[in-house]
């Protein structure tokens, strides 16, 4: 059994009186690929910033566990679904990238050559390269999410969390980006949040199903039940073919 | 405009009023860009016009008006900011509070002080003409400070402004730079309001910076740019106010703002004939 990193334990969570999550106890482990399913309003954002330590739990408690004695600011690295920024403003793929070294780096202008060749090294990955000098407002779905994947490798993370990664990119990208996910999670812990069970169950290791409450963590493959309980409805199951 | 260049190298008063200009588009055009990138042109105006308060005071107490200027810019940002980190939805609401009490405590110890101020007119209203060897002393080590600052914390600012949660995560401390950042805008503030008076001053850190946002891709390319085009605006408005004497202040608002719907209007047709 690989070392765990992030413990959850009996954690429920409230927006006011609405009750957002329930009850919740998952342990995910080192160097594991894990989706979290659900449901629209099924809390899985609440669950990633009650991880993130952007939100307090009502109740029960999330550990983190950092094995390496790394830094603990580089521990998680985190792509938002919604970018809050405005199209306008005057900043170019490169710079997003780079802001990933703001914990670490030094203070005034210059980044060190050594940020600036790792910065350079992960938009080689991702294929952003040739993008470096434009505006980040003018990219597209697919390669704005690529420049935030970027953003979030360069702080050299432990954990890496994505929230709907692929909500606003068509099929093709998005296959690029899991399999791109698959490639890092070699090495990496990583946790998707998707509403789109069929297709990531293709990639990642294992899935939570959350509504509210966590309807299963199971290794193995989805049932048509299951996914019946989670979503109140019968749903059909599509199976790809990769 | 050959008059205005004659009196240029004569008058001392007018050369210190396109120094002014010169040394006002510093602070304009750095802090001007960031009031612009993270939209907050209301709260700067907010800030500007609870100023009145602390120059009201001064002028009671006999004191210097320009330190009672900053003391209360700096007050009443660091003010604004700390409740508005906390009470968040009521946000606009909050600066109106301050804009009016701001004004509303200005005039009633003005009402007190025995005496028509001339001056506080100026600090309205802006005479740039007025201008003294001391007066550019003080703005060019106000724009030292926030000179500073920016350079020094230029990729905290830049993520905060950017992406306030990723900065958070990241371990930056926001709510800091969120405070210190209404304090460099208040500063500057102090600065221009020698220019064109605090009622105005919104002008000055709105204007140049969003025409300035339409060209560049990088906020340290928007500080040069828009510095340039507050200088042009600023030493403009003199110039053309200077033959027909007029309220400078006011020519100089008016001339960023056709600057700017100009230049709306120019992108406008640079991207249908794309």
């Amino acid at each position: 059994m690989t070392n765990i990193v992030i413990d959850i334990d009996n954690v429920s969570f409230n927006y006011g009186a609405v009750p957002v999550l329930e009850d919740i106890s998952l342990k995910i482990h080192e160097d594991e690929f894990i989706g979290i399913i659900g449901p629209n309003a099924s809390g899985k954002s609440t669950l990633l910033k009650l991880i993130l330590g952007l939100l307090e739990p009502d109740e029960g408690t999330i550990s983190k566990f950092n094995h390496d004695g790394k830094d603990l600011r580089n521990y998680i690295g985190y792509v938002p679904q919604h970018s809050t920024f405005s199209r306008d403003f005057p900043i170019t793929v490169g710079e997003v990238v780079m802001m990933g070294h703001v914990a670490t780096s030094s203070r005034f202008f210059r980044y060190s050559k050594e940020e600036t060749e790792l910065a350079r090294q992960v938009m080689q990955k991702l294929e952003i390269e040739d993008i470096e000098k434009r505006q980040v407002g003018e990219l597209s779905g697919g390669q704005l999410q690529r420049v935030l994947i970027a953003r979030a490798l360069v702080c050299q993370p432990e954990i890496l969390i994505l929230d709907e990664p692929t909500a606003n990119v068509d099929m093709r990208i998005e296959e690029d980006i899991f399999s791109l996910l698959k490639n890092y999670s070699e090495h990496m812990t990583i946790i998707v949040v998707s509403h789109d069970i069929a297709f990531i169950s293709g990639y990642v290791d294992r899935v939570a199903c959350l509504n509210r409450t966590l309807v299963c963590h199971n290794t193995e493959s989805i049932s048509g039940k299951m996914i019946e309980e989670l979503y109140d409805a019968p749903v059909k199951m599509i199976h790809h073919h990769h | 405009m050959n008059e205005f260049i004659t009196a240029l190298t004569e008058y001392t008063f007018l050369q210190n009023a396109i120094f002014a200009c010169l040394l006002a588009s510093i602070g304009c055009g750095v802090i001007g860009s960031y009031v612009v990138v993270k939209q907050i042109s209301f709260l700067t105006g907010g800030i500007a016009h609870s100023v009145l308060a602390g120059m009201g005071m001064a002028y009671f107490y006999n004191a210097s008006p320009i330190l009672g200027a900053i003391i209360a810019a700096l007050v009443s940002s660091i003010m604004i900011g700390w409740i508005n980190l906390r009470w968040k939805e009521h946000e606009d609401v909050l600066i109106a509070a301050f804009w009016s009490a701001g004004m509303a405590i200005g005039i009633l110890f003005l009402s007190r002080t025995p005496g028509y101020n001339v001056d506080l007119m100026s600090y309205l209203f802006g005479n740039i003409l007025l201008i003294t060897r001391s007066d550019l002393l003080l703005m060019f080590l106000l724009d030292i400070v926030v000179l500073a600052f920016v350079f020094i914390y230029y990729k905290h600012f830049l993520v905060s402004v950017f992406d306030e949660e990723f900065a958070r995560l990241r371990g930056i401390n926001t709510e800091f730079f969120y405070i210190l950042l209404l304090c460099l805008i208040s500063i500057t503030i102090v600065i221009l309001i020698q220019l064109v008076g605090l009622i105005m001053v919104i002008a000055l850190l709105t204007l140049p910076a969003a025409i300035a946002n339409q060209y560049v891709t990088s906020l340290h390319k928007m500080f040069l740019l828009s510095a340039g085009i507050c200088a042009v605006i600023s030493v403009s408005g003199v110039a053309i106010s200077f033959g027909p004497d007029l309220p400078t202040g006011s020519v100089i608002v008016l001339t960023a703002c056709t600057a700017y719907f100009s230049s709306v209007i120019f992108k406008q047709i640079l991207s249908t004939n794309k």
